[in-house]
C-alpha cells in the first residue's frame, strides 16, 4: 500500500549538461498502474531507475508514501523490479531465484517455501522450480522474473520493458496477465515501455515523456482524445494521427483549396505568436478513423493512394495530398470491403468536430 | 575414399606430432630412463640401478629433498589461496563494490588502482628478486623493512629477512604473492565484466549487501575463472625457483630453510649434487604428485557450466 511522488526530480549524467530527466513531477496513487511511455532516450527508464535507487536523484526528491527515499539504498525502499532481460541469477534454480530476497531477510524456511509455492502456482511455474534459467523458455523466464518480484510483497512494483524480449503473440498474452495480476494484488506499479499499445491497454494512467520532460499524464482515453500537444498526439495511436501544419486562413485551416473551419476563438489563439506577417499557420491533427472517403463536393482533400493495408475488418489507405507537391502524407481508415485502388485519387473528408488543433509554434493544444 | 582421407589428415599431422614426440614426449621418457640410473650427468657411462634413487631420496643425505618437498608443499597450499582471495577482493571492490546506491561500479579511483596493482606484472622476475632482496636486507645495508622496524624500536631479524631461518620462506611467499596479485586482479576484473550488470542490480534491489553479493552472486559466477587461476597459481607455486635462487643465501638457505623442489632438482643435476639420476627421480616423483593433485582438484571443484 503505497503512493509514489516525484517532486522536481532530475537526473543529470556526469559530463552532460542536459538532464536525462528534467524536474519530473508525478504523483502515483496507491494501487495505481502507471505506465511511463516515450521514444527511446526520453528518460522513462532513468525515471524508473531513480525510483529503484539504481540512479541518483541529482535534484528534487522522490517519496514513497511520506518517506523521502532519494538518498536511501535500493534495499531500504521496499520495491521489487522486473528487468528487461529478466536478470535471473543463472546459477540458481527457479526456486532459489524467487527465494533469494526472502532468504536475505532471514524469513523462516517454511514461510519461504509457502510463498514461493504460492507465487509459482499463480504464475504456472510449479513444474519448473528445480530448473536453472537456461533450461527455460523466454516466456517462462519472464514469469520467474515476475515471481521474484511477487514473493517479496513489496510496496511498489517496477517494470522496465518486461515484455520486449517476448514474441508478438506471447507479448499480447502476458500483457493481459500482468494487468490482471496487478489488479488482483493491488500493488502500486510503475511500468516502463516504448510501446504505446502496451501503455494504452495496461495503464490506469499513462505518462508520456520526451527528452526528459513529462508531456502529459492522464488516462489512456483522455490522452487519445485530448492530447495536450503535438508530440503526444503523434505518439499515441497507431497508425499515427495525420498532423499537418497549414496556413491559417480567414475561416480556418487551409489544406490547399479545402478549408477546415475553425471557430474564432481558436483562430485567435492560433494566430498569437511570432509569425512572419501573412504567414500565420496552424497545426491540425486528424486521426485516421476520424476521416472518411468522400467526394470533392463534400469538401474532401484530394489524396492520391500510395498503399492500401488490408487488415480484414478494415483497411488503411496511405496516400499523398495532391496539393502542395505531394509532400504531405495522409492515412485514412476505411471499410475493408470498399477500398480504392493504388493510384486512385480519393477525397479525405474530416469528421466535423473531431479534428485536433495545435499551435503551430508551441505545439500546444488549442481547445 | 575414407582410406585416402585418413592419409590426407595424417600428412598434415605428421610434422607437428613428430616434433611433439621428439621434443616433448622423448625427453619425458628419457627422464624416466635416467631416473633408473646412477648417471652423474657428466660421465660418459652409467649403470642401471633399478629404483635405488627413489629409495635413497628419502634418506636424504644432502638434506635437500625433504625440506624441498615440504616447502614446495607449503607454497602450493598457501600461495593460490592468498593470491585468489586478495585478487578477488580487490577485483570486486574495483568493479562492483562501490557505493550502495546509484549505479553499479567500483570504489573511487578504481581505474588508477587497477594500473598500480598491475605494475609488478611488467617486471621481470629477476628484477623483482633484486628489488626485494634490497628491501629484505638488514639495516646496516639499507633494508627498508628492517630499518623501519629499527627506527620504531621493534624487533627485527638481525641478518635481514633472507638471512633468518624462520622468515626466509614467508619472505619468498610474500614476494610471490606481491608479484601475482596484480595479474589475477586484472584477470578477475575482466571475468566480472562479463557478468551482466542487471544481475548485480537485481541483487541490490533484492537487498543483498556487498558481502552477500560477493558470496552469492560474484563468486559462483566466477567459479570457472577461479578454477583456472588455481591451476596457474599451482604451477607458479611449484616453481618459485628463480626467487629462491636469486634471493636466499646458498640458494635454499639459510640452513635449507627455503629449499624448493625445483631448486633441489637443479642442484642435483647441475649444482653441487652431480647426480642426474637423482634429479630425474625427483622429477618423476614430482610428476606423479602433480598428476594426482590435478585430477583430484579438477574432480573436486567441478560444477555445472553457467550460461547467461
Amino acid at each position: 500500500m503505497a503512493t509514489v511522488t516525484y517532486k522536481g526530480a532530475s537526473r543529470i549524467y556526469p559530463g552532460t549538461k542536459k538532464p536525462a530527466v528534467d524536474k519530473l513531477d508525478l504523483e502515483i496513487t496507491d494501487g495505481e498502474f502507471l505506465v511511463l511511455v516515450g521514444p527511446s532516450g526520453c528518460g522513462k527508464s532513468t525515471s524508473l531507475r531513480m525510483l529503484a535507487g539504481l540512479e541518483e536523484v541529482d535534484e528534487g526528491s522522490i517519496f514513497i508514501n511520506d518517506t523521502d527515499v532519494s538518498n536511501l539504498p535500493p534495499k531500504s525502499r521496499d520495491i521489487a523490479m522486473v528487468f528487461q532481460n529478466y536478470a535471473l541469477y543463472p546459477h540458481m534454480t527457479v526456486f532459489d531465484n524467487m527465494a533469494f530476497a526472502l532468504k536475505l531477510r532471514r524469513t523462516p524456511k517454511n514461510v519461504i517455501r509457502e510463498k514461493v509455492a504460492e507465487a509459482a502456482k499463480l504464475l504456472d511455474l510449479e513444474d519448473y522450480l528445480d530448473r536453472k534459467p537456461k533450461a527455460l523458455s523466454g516466456g517462462q523466464r519472464q514469469r520467474v522474473a515476475m515471481g521474484r518480484a511477487i514473493v517479496r510483497q513489496p510496496q511498489v512494483f517496477l517494470m522496465d520493458e518486461p515484455l520486449s524480449n517476448l514474441d508478438a503473440k506471447l507479448r499480447v498474452q502476458t500483457r493481459s496477465q500482468i494487468a490482471s495480476l496487478q489488479k488482483r494484488l493491488g500493488v502500486t506499479t510503475v511500468y516502463v515501455t516504448h510501446d504505446q499499445v502496451e501503455a494504452m491497454t495496461m495503464g490506469h494512467r499513462v505518462a508520456v515523456m520526451k527528452d526528459g520532460l513529462l508531456q502529459q499524464v492522464d488516462t489512456p482515453r483522455t490522452l487519445y482524445d485530448k492530447p495536450s500537444n503535438v508530440f503526444v498526439a503523434g505518439f499515441m495511436g497507431s497508425p499515427a494521427m495525420n498532423i499537418k501544419t497549414v496556413p491559417l486562413g480567414e475561416d480556418g485551416a487551409k489544406f490547399g483549396d479545402v478549408i477546415v473551419p475553425l471557430s474564432r476563438e481558436r483562430r485567435e489563439i492560433a494566430a498569437a505568436g511570432d509569425f512572419d506577417k501573412g504567414k500565420t499557420e496552424v497545426t491540425i491533427g486528424i486521426r485516421p478513423e476520424d476521416c472518411k472517403l468522400g467526394t470533392e463536393a463534400d469538401g474532401g482533400i484530394a489524396v492520391e493512394v500510395d498503399l492500401v493495408e488490408e487488415l480484414g475488418s478494415d483497411a488503411y489507405v496511405y496516400g499523398h495530398a495532391v496539393y502542395s507537391d505531394g509532400t504531405e502524407r495522409f492515412v485514412i481508415r476505411c471499410d475493408g470491403r470498399n477500398m480504392p485502388r493504388l493510384g486512385d485519387v480519393v477525397h479525405l473528408v474530416p469528421e466535423v468536430g473531431r479534428e485536433h488543433v495545435f499551435h503551430a509554434i508551441t505545439g500546444d493544444r488549442i481547445e | 575414399m575414407k582410406h585416402g582421407k585418413g592419409w590426407f589428415v595424417a600428412s598434415f599431422l605428421a610434422l607437428p606430432v613428430g616434433l611433439y614426440v621428439w621434443l616433448v614426449i622423448l625427453p619425458f621418457a628419457q627422464a624416466f630412463q635416467i631416473s633408473l640410473t646412477d648417471w652423474s650427468g657428466y660421465s660418459p657411462s652409467f649403470d642401471y640401478i633399478g629404483f635405488d634413487n627413489f629409495v635413497e631420496m628419502w634418506s636424504d643425505p644432502k638434506g635437500w629433498v625433504i625440506p624441498g618437498f615440504t616447502h614446495t608443499g607449503i607454497i602450493l597450499l598457501v600461495l593460490p589461496v592468498i593470491v585468489i582471495v586478495m585478487s578477488l577482493f580487490f577485483a570486486f571492490m574495483l568493479n562492483v563494490g562501490g557505493r550502495s546506491r546509484g549505479g553499479i561500479g567500483g570504489v573511487r579511483g578504481a581505474g588508477f588502482y587497477k594500473i598500480v596493482y598491475f605494475f609488478p606484472q611488467v617486471l621481470a622476475t629477476a628484477i623483482i628478486a633484486m628489488v626485494w632482496s634490497q628491501i629484505y636486507k638488514p639495516p646496516a645495508t639499507g633494508g627498508l623493512i628492517t630499518s623501519a622496524l629499527e627506527a620504531l624500536g621493534l624487533p627485527y631479524p638481525e641478518y635481514g629477512f633472507m638471512g633468518d631461518t624462520s622468515w626466509v620462506l614467508t619472505g619468498i611467499i610474500a614476494v610471490m604473492v606481491w608479484s601475482s596479485v596484480g595479474f589475477y586482479l586484472v584477470y578477475f576484473s575482466s571475468a566480472m565484466a562479463a557478468i551482466p550488470q542487471d544481475i548485480y542490480e537485481a541483487a541490490r534491489i533484492d537487498g543483498a549487501s556487498r558481502v552477500k553479493t560477493f558470496f552469492t552472486i560474484t563468486l559462483p559466477l566466477l567459479w570457472e575463472s577461479v578454477q583456472t587461476a588455481w591451476v596457474y597459481l599451482g604451477i607458479i607455486a611449484l616453481d618459485g625457483f628463480v626467487l629462491v635462487f636469486m634471493m636466499t643465501p646458498s640458494q635454499g638457505g639459510p640452513n635449507h630453510a627455503s629449499e624448493v623442489i625445483g631448486g633441489v632438482i637443479y642442484k642435483f643435476a647441475f649444482g653441487g649434487g652431480r647426480d642426474a639420476g637423482m634429479a630425474s627421480a625427483i622429477g618423476v616423483v614430482l610428476f606423479g604428485v602433480v598428476l594426482i593433485l590435478t585430477v583430484v582438484s579438477l574432480r573436486f571443484t567441478r560444477r555445472e557450466r553457467i550460461e547467461y
